[in-house]
């Protein structure tokens, strides 16, 4: 007999499964069923979306049995079940709401299909209906490899910056995922930056995700992978960011907001949250024009990937925290031409340089305090340490990721910026590289 | 109660619509109050539309076919792929009973309909096949009069009894 995990397939809701009940007089019921989620190997979840039957007699007598079909192999299945209890909030019912928002916008439903509840149940037996005997297709890639490849790639890395690229790098080379990203948690502000992306246009880096908004923002704040097989609206960024970040542009008309890179028309879509002992670090998040694209495997693979590179970029922070090397002092060298405008506004520490938006928060209060310096103090060496010690800059809080801070800073500088960037010197050492006089403007407010 | 003079349960459409392109699933339930399910290969419905017979597969069903034989209550969920339309009916006596003549054609009409529906929603041969395979040596069938006819289509009418319509 199979286990539960290897009916998984079965679970993806590609085809609706059934569920028998009924009620205490003995009259049954069967009714068809949105989703049938794979707890673990004794548990199942099903959707619980309107006060019906099945509800009445579930919560009167728990025995059910649900039949299951394979979507590759059309072999049935039967789970004898009891029902244990409801979930209204946490991580499977998130896992399941966003799962069900997918299945609903395939299936023309959106508007219907609204989950209420993950119905928790034991599985007391699984029976073969038919065609199980029949060798279900050769799985489209062999995981374990690939994975065992990703992570190879990130045990030689020896900065953060590194380690982003190398996951990213690793996920196309080795599971051909080629549309990922990586975002860092700020917990002073409630949300994730992105600091690493991978198979966009625009690289999007220093865009922002709330916690809580869309696919990303919900497997952050409930600690959960969640996968979407199908494009669904309510969790599809190019709505989410419109609506929730409102008019960023002040009265100045300056806009600070940086365009999430995603898919416009994503057709799956895999959010992992990065955690390490109690704290969230962070999120991978991958996609695919493809729809049904990443299974429950590619879910596992991502999770222990994920697992790893959380560990990694705890590791990488602490050594170079460890290993700072005291700075260099030595006077930059004079730079010619016309003068660019920085504009920093207090208030939020946005930074434009020559009226383009380049960052603001911590990266944006860091970038102010390495050009006032080299402008007053005529330094352009300068080390983490020194930063992390800096009362001016406020730093949120001693878990903040200083490295990610500047990854993010010297990426955005590269990306957007002729006139100044970030060069690594040494463990816990950058210089700031100047290439024309810089004329600083503080603007209160904003 | 239902009498000779009221009218059948099942206007002419819905006797239409259970007989093809529909998913057919045939529940019952055992003396111990444990539900026992299994998927019809089709449906027939008498001339007076008063009663109605399922095709079951002897060996796929054999759960449900003893929860029958023992005088469980049956019910049979109806629901086109293409479209979510959905209908359940419920009602008891269910006798069981070997193929009519032109009950495996009548099947093999039914098999090919319901996956023309399913093809049309993606699920191709040879899925459309296997779905429908195994059944054509062991089928039986299986009688009942509909009692109860519910809307099942998802949505804010979802649940609602049918009653006959005169």
């Amino acid at each position: 007999m199979p286990t539960l995990s290897e009916l998984r397939r079965c679970f993806e809701g590609a085809v609706p499964s059934v569920i028998a009940t009924c009620a205490p007089d003995g009259t049954p019921n069967v009714a068809y069923l949105s989703q049938v989620h794979y707890v673990d190997d004794a548990h199942v979840a099903l959707t619980f979306q309107f006060f019906n039957t099945t509800r009445k007699n579930i919560l009167a007598n728990p025995r059910a049995v649900t039949q299951v079909i394979d979507p590759a192999t059309a072999a049935h299945w039967r789970l004898q079940l009891e029902y244990l209890r409801t979930e209204t909030e946490g991580p499977l019912f998130e896992k399941m709401k966003a799962k069900l928002a997918g299945i609903a916008s395939h299936s023309g439903m959106s508007k219907v299909f609204r989950l209420l509840g993950s119905d928790v149940y034991r599985v007391l037996a699984i029976e073969p209906v038919f065609g199980g005997e029949a060798a279900p297709d050769a799985p489209r890639q062999h995981l374990l490899p690939s994975l065992r490849a990703c992570l190879a790639g990130l045990t030689g890395c020896s900065d953060l910056a590194g380690l982003f690229d190398a996951c990213l790098q690793g996920l196309e080379q080795h599971c051909d995922i080629r549309h990922a990203m990586l975002l860092m948690h700020d917990a002073a502000q409630g949300r994730l930056y992105t600091v690493a992306t991978r198979g966009y246009a625009e690289s999007g880096v220093g865009s922002e995700i709330r916690i809580g908004e869309g696919i990303i923002g919900v497997a952050a704040r409930e600690r959960t992978p969640i996968r979407i097989g199908y494009a669904a609206q309510e969790y599809l960024y190019s709505r989410a960011v419109r609506d929730g970040f409102e008019r960023s542009a002040g009265a100045d008309g300056l806009e600070t907001v940086i365009p999430f890179p995603g898919l416009a028309a994503s057709g799956s879509q895999l959010a992992v949250p990065l955690w390490y002992g109690e704290r969230l670090l962070g999120a991978l998040y991958v996609e695919s024009p493809q729809e049904m694209r990443f299974g429950y495997e590619d879910e596992d693979a991502l999770v222990v990937l994920a697992g790893q590179l959380a560990m990694y970029i705890e590791l990488l922070s602490h050594t170079a925290e460890h290993h700072e090397e005291a700075a260099v002092t030595r006077v930059p060298p004079a730079v010619q031409g016309p003068p660019a405008g920085i504009k920093h506004f207090t208030a939020d520490h946005s930074v434009f340089i020559d009226n383009d938006y380049l960052i603001k928060g911590v990266a944006g209060a860091i970038f102010w305090k390495l050009v006032r310096d080299y402008v007053e103090a005529g330094r352009n060496e300068f080390t983490n340490r020194e930063l992390r010690l800096d009362p001016t800059l406020k730093l949120p809080d001693v878990s903040d990721n200083l490295e990610a801070r500047l990854i993010l800073l010297q990426r955005r500088l590269a990306e957007r910026c002729s006139v100044v960037n970030i060069e690594k010197t040494g463990r816990g050492r950058f210089r700031l590289n100047v290439a024309r006089p810089l004329l600083l403007t503080e603007v209160p407010g904003r | 109660m239902t009498t000779e003079l009221d009218p059948p349960l099942l206007d002419e459409a819905r006797a239409d619509f259970i007989t093809h392109h529909v998913s057919i699933l045939a529940g019952s339930s055992s003396a111990e109050r444990i539900p026992s399910v299994a998927r019809a290969y089709g449906c027939r419905v008498a001339p007076d539309r008063r009663s109605i017979t399922l095709f079951l597969s002897l060996t796929q069903s054999a759960t449900v076919l003893r929860d029958l034989r023992a005088g469980g209550a049956v019910a049979a969920v109806f629901s086109r792929p293409t479209t979510h339309e959905t209908l359940q009916l419920k009602g008891a006596g269910a006798q069981i009973a070997p193929l009519a003549d032109g009950d495996r054609a009548l099947m093999r009409a039914y098999g090919r309909s319901f996956r023309d529906d399913i093809g049309a929603i993606g699920f191709k041969d040879p899925f459309g096949v296997n779905i429908m395979s195994g059944t054509e040596d062991d089928a039986v069938a299986v009688t009942f009069t509909p009692t109860a006819a519910f809307v099942q289509t998802p949505g804010p009418s979802a649940g609602e009894p049918l009653r006959p319509q005169p």
